[in-house]
């Protein structure tokens, strides 16, 4: 608890506030946001490259706010935010020599370093490292790793390194953990991550076998109140705090020249869910395919960012 | 500026671009800039193509971060600080020493809260409470973090660097000496009720309005007593770091406190514990104490070697008097980038508030200057009225945002 | 008044140490001076051509927090501009500095550090002169208080430090030149030239330098700052030569 390098609090601890209107469920904390957008629809994605000039590379992503966040906003009622949307900052520093401690490698040594700001999530965040943020850096290195020509620069290291200024939820405020809860909002995060990624290195002109994008699908339960016979639907791009309950998710590194996929994570249950018709594909076929297509929307938004990257580049030599 | 930065005494045979005798040379480049030769005939200016007191182009934007109770983002230049604002709740509870110190000047406190709007009187009785229950109490945290990869030196994920341990010092110690934040708006207060029968059937309506408004009408009751503070974490990311961070992090600061805005709270008797209204309408904003505005300067030398050679230091007088009749050898830059701060260890640091919102005379919070002995009264002077200036510029800056 | 004590050479395995209390703020501090010494940890830190000054403050009863971090950085831009790290054997090579705050008030959180900074700046000095580390120039630091109608207080305790409208540290080096400046409270420019002055005097007190180096004391009755840091040091030669002196 008490860190020395850092100003710490009061030692006795502190508690996040308890809004009396979350405690009697359902009333007070407004209406739950609905989505608007059509299930294959996606949400905008702000990029801009090279805002941080003092990196070989950097990008800074940010998510449209849901229409009820957007209202929100415009209009405070209620402290209760009704979801929120991803903020993100990457930058790319390197390619630079290896430390003399380091062994040799004939690659680039990639390291990525995911953080959340304390006042990111809904829950304030440690300073420290937690598990989630390793394992985000391990899901983004592997999704890179399959990109990046590493052969290209041996004996150097490339640092990738996220802050994560706000995050997405993992449910709606006024949910109560169920058993369907995990962190879904950390596979909307990771998508971000990817494609922020992937923009910053193309600024630090690292060559890649193509720009890998992130993609999100999900499927979700929704309109359906506690009745298991409806199956759940497929949605492109799930903002969880619009859903009742999210049954699987899957998130894909996806280069489109290539048609490859880097890196592929999959949770949840996904053996029922309810296709078009005459459609065949198994469930998690299905959440893959369209997880592919959230990744290729996002792949015309950082082909777009990374084209005015380069433009910068070229004016200013 | 590339005519400007080609030096007067490399020929033109051996002659660099302007980008990579900044790197080789980057004490002559910036002399080069500052001190023209006459020949060209050019204003002195530095590097980055700045006057020697001018700052770099500042915007704020505030309120942006969905899970913060303020939040703020302050560009300086290339230097971009995000903080946010998240309040916590400490109960007394909570606190060790708590149930000793109260008892004591519990009357005291009472006669305070009564005051409604602290005014300028009452501020200084109300002082060492303030300071006893915000200092002590630790009710602001102030953390820094460069570890987001702001610049190529810090290395991410690995324990905040003397520098960022030494930021977040600096912005405790003024928050502390200025006395910003005032403990009155964080403290929560619980109104026990009357335990006549009557009361006790309508307490649970009645206690919730009590928290602020409750005291007149129930003059006889118990003192009113404090149940909980709020504690603020403000965290500041720097995002980019390209120079002068205290600046752009104090910026960030002030600007987030401005945005927040805490959730009206109450002491929930039945269940023991502090509930918040989520309603925008009764929340409150901060009464903050002032407006100190920070503007950070360094020295850059003519002399590159000057300061190791004993025999070349001259008195005080001496270098006054040489510094009159000789060519300039100093410049103070206003609000360095990393290129400057790189080339000097002179620096100055000036903290300015004005009273009475702006129209008052200016009051110097903190004058802090060190690493060097070439800055004196007549230069501090001038650096006052800079910041003075400064001060107006920042003013109206964070109020658009 | 009652002016600080001090004495050097206090430990036997650093290169230079001293002892310095001081009764106004009720300070003791003991300070370790180790120069020039290898830091091979510090390779790629090191400049090639002059000396890395490395400050540490240790407090007494607690761990080092956030605010020895900020004044350890102060000391070391004072130190290094006072340091003659091109002198041979200096660079790259490390002048390191420990002062261990040994007795007294413990510094709060979030506290300026502005009781104990002159003690601290005192303290090193006496180390380093202790150590034979060459410097440009010897200097003295003092702290001032200003209360609310406006009077400057010489003399600041800790508990007087926590009434006064504002704080001022100051050190000026042998030659007059405002070495360093940390001011808090509320004051305007004004206040903070009276300040100066002030501390000007108090620094260059009974101390007249002849052009030869050597010293008359004015009439000797108290040597601050200045004085006092030539008295122990004077103290200390007399004693380490005390048996040239004694076989003349």
């Amino acid at each position: 608890m008490n860190d020395r390098r850092r100003v710490n609090g009061p030692p006795g601890g502190t508690r996040p506030p308890v809004y009396a209107s979350l405690l009697q469920s359902g009333t007070g904390a407004g209406d739950r946001a609905q989505r608007q957008r059509q299930p294959t629809e996606l949400r905008k994605i702000f990029l801009k490259t090279g805002l941080i000039p003092s990196a070989s590379g950097s990008s800074y992503l940010e998510f449209e706010p849901s229409a009820s966040l957007a209202a929100a906003r415009a209009n405070p009622k209620s402290l209760i935010p009704p979801s929120s949307a991803l903020k993100l900052a990457c930058t790319v520093h390197g390619p630079k020599p290896l430390p003399r401690s380091a062994a040799f490698s004939p690659n680039l040594v990639l390291t990525t370093h995911v953080k959340f700001a304390p006042f990111a999530a809904r829950k304030r965040k440690g300073h420290v490292r937690d598990s989630s943020e390793r394992d985000l850096g391990v899901h983004l290195e592997t999704a890179l790793r399959g990109a990046i020509i590493a052969e290209r620069w041996p004996k150097s290291g490339l640092d990738i390194t996220i802050t994560i200024l706000e995050a997405e939820d993992d449910r709606w405020w006024g949910d109560a953990p169920d058993s369907h809860d995990a962190s879904w909002g950390m596979m909307n995060v990771l998508a971000g991550c990817i494609s922020a990624a992937s923009a910053a290195i193309a600024d630090a002109h690292i060559d890649c076998l193509d720009l890998v994008s992130g993609g999100v699908a999900a499927l979700v339960s929704d309109d359906s109140t506690e009745s298991p016979s409806t199956a759940p639907k497929l949605m492109l791009d799930s903002d969880p705090a619009e859903h009742r309950s999210i049954v699987s998710a899957c998130v894909v590194a996806y280069m489109p020249a290539r048609d490859e996929i880097t890196e592929l994570w999959l949770k949840g249950d996904s053996s029922k869910a309810s296709l078009a018709e005459g459609d065949e594909r198994s469930g998690h076929e299905a959440l893959i395919d369209g997880a592919v297509n959230a990744a290729r929307g996002a792949h015309t938004v950082l082909a777009e960012a990374v084209r005015e990257s380069l433009q910068k580049a070229l004016g200013q030599s | 500026m590339a005519s400007a930065a080609a030096p007067p005494a490399a020929p033109n045979s051996l002659s660099l671009p302007p980008s990579q005798f900044a790197r080789l040379q980057p004490h002559a480049y910036l002399l080069a800039h500052l001190s023209p030769p006459p020949a060209i005939n050019q204003p002195s200016i530095r590097a980055n193509g700045r006057a020697a007191s001018q700052f770099r182009v500042t915007s704020a934007n505030a309120g942006s971060l969905t899970h913060t109770n303020g939040s703020a983002v302050v560009r300086l230049g290339d230097t971009t600080a995000v903080c946010g604002v998240r309040a916590e709740i400490l109960h007394t509870d909570d606190i060790a020493s708590w149930s000793v110190s109260q008892s004591t000047n519990a009357n005291k406190r009472r006669r305070l809260a009564d005051s409604e709007k602290p005014t300028d009187e009452s501020d200084d009785a109300e002082d060492e409470e303030d300071r006893a229950h915000v200092e002590d109490l630790n009710l602001l945290v102030p953390n820094i973090s460069l570890s987001t990869g702001c610049a190529p030196g810090f290395i991410p994920s690995a324990p905040p660097s003397a520098l960022a341990q030494s930021l977040s010092h600096q912005i405790l110690s003024l928050l502390h000496t200025t006395r910003m934040v005032r403990a009155e708006d964080l403290r929560i207060w619980y109104q026990p009720p009357n335990l006549g029968p009557e009361e006790l059937e309508r307490h649970n309506e009645e206690e919730q309005m009590d928290v602020d408004a409750g005291q007149g009408l129930e003059e006889e009751s118990k003192p009113a007593e404090i149940k909980a503070f709020w504690v603020l974490y403000i965290d500041i990311m720097l995002i980019s770091l390209a120079g002068n961070p205290f600046d752009a992090a104090w910026a960030a600061t002030l600007a987030a406190l401005r945005d927040t805005k805490l959730p009206q709270a109450w002491w929930d008797i039945d269940n023991e514990t502090i509930f918040c209204s989520d309603k925008v309408t009764e929340s409150r904003k901060l009464s903050l104490r002032g407006l100190p505005i920070a503007s950070s300067f360094c020295v850059f030398e003519a002399d590159a070697a000057a300061g190791w050679r004993a025999v070349v230091i001259p008195d005080a007088e001496e270098q006054k008097a040489l510094e009159k009749k000789g060519s300039q050898q100093k410049w103070i830059l206003a609000d360095p980038d990393g290129y400057e701060e790189g080339l000097s260890q002179e620096r100055v640091c000036i903290v300015v508030d004005k009273e009475e919102n702006g129209k008052g005379k200016t009051v110097v919070v903190k004058m802090e200057k060190h690493g060097g002995w070439t800055v004196d009264s007549d230069d501090l002077r001038q650096l006052v009225d800079v910041s003075a200036s400064r001060w107006e510029e920042m003013k109206r800056i964070l109020d658009q945002c | 008044m009652v002016g600080p004590t001090a004495s050097l050479s206090t430990l036997s395995r650093a290169d230079g140490s001293a002892c310095y209390k001081c009764p106004t703020t009720g300070y003791d501090l003991l300070g370790a001076v180790n120069a020039p010494i290898e830091l091979p940890a510090r390779r790629d830190a090191l400049k090639p051509e002059e000396a890395t000054v490395e400050v540490f403050v240790k407090p007494g009863n607690t761990t080092a927090g956030v605010g020895e971090r900020y004044v350890e950085g102060i000391l070391r831009s004072v130190l290094t501009k006072v340091v003659l790290g091109r002198e041979r054997g200096f660079p790259r090579r490390g002048v390191v500095i420990t002062l261990a705050i040994v007795g007294g008030e413990t510094v709060t959180r979030g506290d300026s550090y502005l009781t104990i900074l002159p003690a601290l700046l005192h303290t090193s000095l006496l180390a380093l002169l202790s150590a034979a580390v060459p410097l440009s120039m010897t200097f003295s630091a003092t702290l001032l208080g200003v209360n609310k109608s406006g009077e400057i207080i010489p003399d600041v305790s800790v508990t007087d430090a926590k009434s006064v409208s504002s704080l001022h540290v100051l050190a000026f080096t042998s030659k007059n030149h405002l070495l360093l400046n940390k001011s808090e409270g509320r004051f305007d420019f004004d206040t903070w030239e009276k300040v100066r002055e002030h501390a000007l005097s108090i620094c260059r007190k009974n101390t007249i330098f002849n052009l030869d180096g050597d010293v008359a004391m004015g009439d000797g009755e108290e040597s601050e700052s200045q004085g006092f840091i030539r008295e122990t040091v004077e103290d200390r030669l007399e004693k380490d030569y005390m048996w040239k002196i004694d076989s003349v």
